[in-house]
């Protein structure tokens, strides 16, 4: 039977959705605009994720604006010089930089102290 | 005999001060950390130093850091030293295809004319070449400013090297006019088959004056202190093989802390003693280690004059600054690097500012998240170190007019000689004490 719809892509079946991550557990549908920092590795393949790399226990961190708290927040991690930060709470790396005369920004402090902000580094339970 | 009742003879007082704060480890958490904690508390604390010592050294050539240094460019870069060592033991070389006829582990010293140094700090790492450099003399964990450039090799070549030095000292204070002695002890090892039971009872008495007539009893009573530096105490390993205990071997293995208690008591009851653990005592195998528990002497811990202490140990006397370990820093040293003799590895501790620098290389260690509580800042008046061969000791004059006594301690076990010093004047001499009747 011809089928005369123009859009050829009703006739196929549906292609799965290339979104940043490839399993579509929510209905998140977002481009890959702005790919999440944390798939950076992966931006622009088709490989499917491993389950390994995103074992949060289910929830997956597909919000590809982060958060600003937590990209101010991951800059202070990943700044070198305040030393390393795998092993250690980020409150406890900012007042170790505050102890050694380092001068760590207020604003991160006041961060860490308030609001609902992971309080450990972007690789903890990752490696 | 009859005590002499018109003459009583009154120990001399010291006042008595412990920093072993840093040492701690109770209010410590493990969260899963690695060593790059201590490093780069240890590099940012020994840089922050070096800096400030650059302008002194050589003011005219710029800084950098490895990443930041260019061909040819004369500057002077900070970090910390990496000793490649080609004998290392290596967990990997267990598996190794092929098992050479030569043991895998050379019991004492690892040098090797291959090895090199690296410099390492923040951004990266730089292979050292240099006539001047002696790989010998340095070991992994020394934080030292460098001058020199960078060959086409990609190495770079090292023209000088700054060391921290010996940190600032507070000075003694003068007025002590009085004679009174501190005496050290180490490797008293009670309950191995090589220790004399008599010689340290003989050392217990001497100290509390039980022994000779009233002069050597009033040299006694100007002993003030005894510190004893590690290795109490040795512990057959025979019984430890994995099965149940029977409560015979269970006894059998907690005779020789009974015994040291007993001694112990004998002690505390006459004067102030400050215990260390060593290598080979009941206490945590990683630097620092933390005090013997009180519950192993229920007979000396009930004497306020009887104290457990970390290894490393400072604490001040009358003013006068003490430091020491039990052995296992020098130790370490011995067998990663080169000296002429025992005091020149404690020397070179001090020179750069750093007890353990082999810890946590080669040297178990404490994942410290905040500091280096190896780091010595304030020079001390009296640097000691346990468990060594045989007595040493040497006067160490710094630049700035820093006055060390050096001391190495002999194992008693072995030797039946112990240390005395003089607070006065920083003098010391042995005591030895021996069992033999003369054939």
């Amino acid at each position: 039977m011809a089928t005369t719809s123009k859009n050829m892509k009703g006739f196929y079946r549906q292609k799965k959705n290339k979104a940043a991550g490839g399993i579509t557990k929510s209905k998140s549908s977002k481009s890959t605009k702005n790919p999440s920092l944390k798939h950076a590795a992966t931006f622009g393949s088709d490989i499917t994720q491993s389950p390994a790399l995103i074992s949060h226990g289910g929830s997956l961190d597909l919000k590809d604006d982060l958060d600003e708290q937590e990209q101010v927040l991951r800059l202070f991690d990943m700044n070198m010089a305040y030393g390393p930060c795998l092993g250690i709470t980020r409150l406890a790396r900012w007042e170790r930089a505050q102890r050694l005369g380092l001068s760590p920004p207020k604003e991160i402090e006041n961060l860490l102290k308030g609001g609902k902000v992971n309080l450990e580094c972007l690789f903890d339970g990752r490696v | 005999m009859e005590v002499d009742s018109q003459k009583q003879l009154q120990r001399k007082q010291s006042t008595y001060l412990s920093l072993d704060e840093n040492f701690g480890i109770q209010r410590e958490v493990y969260r899963g950390q690695q060593y790059s904690q201590i490093y780069f508390a240890r590099l940012h604390m020994m840089r922050t130093l070096l800096y400030s010592l650059v302008p002194n050294w050589k003011s005219h050539l710029p800084v950098c850091t490895v990443l930041g240094l260019e061909e040819g460019k004369e500057c002077i870069i900070v970090g910390t030293l990496y000793k490649h060592m080609k004998l290392k033991p290596c967990i990997l070389d267990e598996y190794s295809k092929e098992r050479s006829a030569t043991p895998l582990v050379k019991p004492h010293n690892f040098i090797h004319q291959d090895d090199y140094l690296v410099l390492e700090d923040e951004s990266g790492r730089v292979k050292l070449g240099s006539t001047m450099l002696s790989p010998s003399v340095y070991v992994t964990g020394v934080v030292v400013a460098l001058h020199g450039k960078e060959t086409t090799a990609g190495d770079f070549f090292v023209e000088d090297i700054l060391e921290a030095g010996l940190p600032p000292q507070i000075e003694r204070p003068l007025k002590s006019r009085e004679d009174k002695y501190v005496v050290f002890v180490s490797g008293l090892s009670i309950g191995s088959s090589s220790s004399n039971p008599l010689q340290f009872q003989l050392l217990v008495d001497h100290i509390t004056g039980h022994l000779g007539d009233e002069e050597e009893q009033g040299l006694a009573a100007e002993i003030v202190y005894l510190v004893i530096a590690g290795n109490s105490v040795d512990i057959s390993h025979r019984l430890l093989n994995g099965q149940n205990l029977t409560s015979k071997d269970q006894s059998r293995l907690s005779e020789p802390i009974k015994e040291l208690d007993i001694l112990l008591t004998q002690i505390a009851a006459s004067l102030p003693l400050d215990i260390m653990p060593g290598s080979s005592d009941p206490a945590n195998f990683s630097l620092p280690q933390q005090p013997l528990n009180r519950c192993l002497f229920p007979g000396s811990a009930t004497y306020n004059t009887f104290r457990s202490c970390t290894n490393p140990h400072c604490f001040e006397l009358d003013s006068i600054r003490f430091l020491g370990t039990s052995g296992q820093n020098i130790d370490d040293l011995t067998k990663y690097s080169e000296a002429e003799d025992k005091l020149d590895f404690l020397e070179r501790t001090l020179k750069w500012r750093h007890l353990a620098p082999t810890a946590p290389n080669t040297l178990g260690c404490y994942p410290f998240t905040d500091r280096d509580p190896f780091l010595i800042d304030s020079c001390p008046h009296v640097y000691f170190v346990g468990n060594q061969e045989k007595y040493e000791t040497r006067l160490l004059k710094g630049l700035e007019g820093q006055l060390v006594r050096l001391i190495c301690i002999p194992r008693f076990c072995e030797t039946g000689v112990a240390v005395v010093l003089n607070m006065r004047n920083l003098e010391c001499h042995t005591i030895t004490f021996g069992t033999q009747l003369s054939s």
